[in-house]
């Protein structure tokens, strides 16, 4: 055996274990709820009844559907101002403006990111209960009355993006305070020594040199965000009320392991997933089109 | 300096959003100490005035608290040792063997990371259940005994050895798997420690895949067990839920505060591409 099919050989050998876990519960299954969302199943019943694209049908043109994809979207919209855009500011403001105490803010806010959404979202419960929490009573002092926001449409989204940015932020911010400090501090100076304003070296030169980090985060928000909102979700509304807070992902869930629709929930799966591939082509476009990176 | 003047400000912001941050933990801990009406007359007062162990004993009294939390240990540290074992070799295949596929196979564990995870569920779930594996700590840890956040990371920390100091133990004719115990992993070390604390604390903190698994409570996990306490109206088993919580964060945190300094590096590090 010559070097270049032993070297083949070895190498798939130690992928195999990884390769085997990754193929028996990502693509195999994957591949799997594709077949199902063709079905007609209940995950008990001996037969599979072959519907066709009629699942499609049906989620595209139940109307809680273009509740839920509105839904999705607000969550995506929330998600992104409060774990994309603050921390994109804040870190600028950390690494290129006061620069003093980036290990003490950098601990302080990743340290939700090791706790349980379930541990947060028994928390927010609590704080934000609009009778007895705290935020109820310093807001009755001035003599407002909290909307119960577990039953406000609308309202109800952002308490539960609120949740899940408490964990997610940190995080978020760890990662672009790395792409924002790799940013040359020489290139910054020079922009102080010629007078550019501070926001225009934000968006003029900070932006783009750490664009490749910030699409990253930028699209693990989306497809991570909307996958943590699920706790929340879960424990604290069910969906609720009248899909007033579930997303694409709850969705899918609640149709599979509530309403036994099998298939109606792989359609769901499907079509999630086909978002989550344009983002990434859209990234991939981004990328070729010479985004900056920093390493 | 105009930002000289700022300073004050941009300090006062971002000690704000740590204050939002960090409030929810304090008022946990405050409350497991304080009786049930005190959580709701003094709910300021961050100090209980009659401070009481009263809901610990309760929670061990109304759950199988031990039962519980041996469950979540034993899944977190067998997720943690099969992911972290599964990651060594990959890494070591992607940094050390030039083989025919190894740019697509490593593209497509990459593109796992942006399969939702409702796409697999009803088919892992359907295959947990044909082997008998539903409400057993087993069922939780089968679908997930490899990771690539594990492969990426300690690829790109494998990519920091000198590629002459493998070669030259290659030369003189020493085995892979010698290379791989005597050289890489006495040299990712610090690596290897913060991947498999990340994968500690995020499986401890696990909810979606063992609510769809676990029924029974003697098989919960913390997060399972604290759900059961949940009630939008706030219920009576507050305090308790608040006793509940802090033990469920307790781990994570005594191991994020020790190892905060290679935790945040190695994350920050999982953003940087190459």
């Amino acid at each position: 055996m010559n070097d270049k099919k032993k070297n083949t050989l070895l190498g798939y050998i130690f992928l195999v274990p990884s390769l085997v876990v990754f193929i028996m519960f990502m693509f195999i299954p994957l591949a799997k709820t594709f077949y199902l969302s063709f079905f007609d199943w209940n995950m008990i019943k001996p037969v599979k009844t072959f519907v066709g694209l009629d699942n499609y049908i049906k989620v595209l043109s139940d109307p809680n559907t273009m509740k839920i994809v509105g839904n999705t979207f607000w969550y995506i919209v929330i998600l992104l101002i409060i774990n994309f855009v603050a921390p994109y500011i804040l870190s600028f403001i950390l690494s290129a403006v006061i620069k003093k105490g980036q290990n003490f803010y950098k601990s302080a806010f990743f340290l939700p990111s090791v706790i349980s959404l379930v541990v947060g979202s028994i928390l927010y419960l609590w704080i934000l209960n609009p009778i007895s929490g705290p935020i109820a009573i310093i807001a009755n002092f001035f003599g407002i009355t909290l909307p119960i926001w577990s039953k406000t449409e609308g309202l109800i989204l952002v308490v539960l993006s609120i949740i899940t940015s408490w964990k997610v932020f940190g995080y978020n911010f760890i990662i672009i305070f790395a792409g924002v400090s790799g940013v040359s501090a020489e290139v910054i100076e020079a922009a102080r020594l010629d007078n550019v304003p501070t926001w225009k070296i934000f968006f003029d030169i900070v932006i783009p040199m750490s664009s490749a980090t910030g699409i990253y985060v930028f699209i693990i928000t989306i497809v991570q965000g909307l996958q943590y909102v699920f706790t929340p979700i879960k424990v604290i509304t069910q969906g609720g009320p009248y899909y007033a807070s579930s997303n694409v992902i709850y969705n899918s869930y609640h149709e599979a392991f509530t309403l036994y629709r099998t298939g109606m929930s792989s359609a769901v799966s499907v079509l999630t997933m086909v978002l989550f591939i344009v983002l990434l082509i859209l990234e991939f476009r981004f990328v070729e089109r010479g985004v900056y990176y920093e390493n | 300096m105009k930002i000289k003047d700022n300073q004050l400000g941009w300090h006062a912001l971002l000690l704000g959003v740590v204050f939002l941050l960090l409030m929810p933990i304090v008022f946990a801990v405050s409350n497991s100490f304080k009786t049930l009406s005190d959580a709701f007359n003094t709910i300021f007062q961050i100090i209980p005035s009659n401070p009481t162990l009263d809901n610990y004993k309760r929670v061990f009294q109304s759950l199988p608290f031990v039962q519980i939390t041996c469950n979540t240990f034993f899944i977190a540290t067998t997720v943690t040792l099969f992911k972290i074992v599964t990651s060594l070799f990959a890494a070591y295949a992607f940094v050390y063997f030039d083989f025919k596929g190894k740019n697509i196979v490593y593209f497509l564990m990459l593109m796992t990371m942006f399969i939702p995870f409702t796409v697999t569920m009803i088919p892992n779930y359907l295959t947990v259940s044909k082997l008998g594996l539903v409400d057993s700590s087993w069922g939780v840890i089968l679908t997930q005994l490899a990771d690539v956040l594990g492969i990426f990371l300690l690829r790109q920390s494998m990519r920091g050895i000198p590629k002459s100091l493998i070669e030259a133990a290659k030369l003189e004719n020493v085995g892979n798997f010698k290379i791989m115990r005597d050289i890489v992993i006495p040299l990712t070390k610090p690596s290897i420690i913060s991947t498999g604390i990340i994968f500690f604390i995020n499986s401890w903190n696990e909810y979606v895949w063992p609510v769809l698994i676990l029924k029974t409570k003697e098989n919960y996990t913390l997060s399972l067990a604290l759900q059961m306490f949940i009630s939008s109206e706030g219920g009576t088993d507050f305090t308790i839920a608040m006793a509940v919580s802090v033990m469920t964060m307790l781990i994570p945190l005594v191991l994020y505060i020790v190892f905060q300094k290679y935790i945040i590096n190695t994350f920050a590090m999982s953003g940087v591409k190459g």
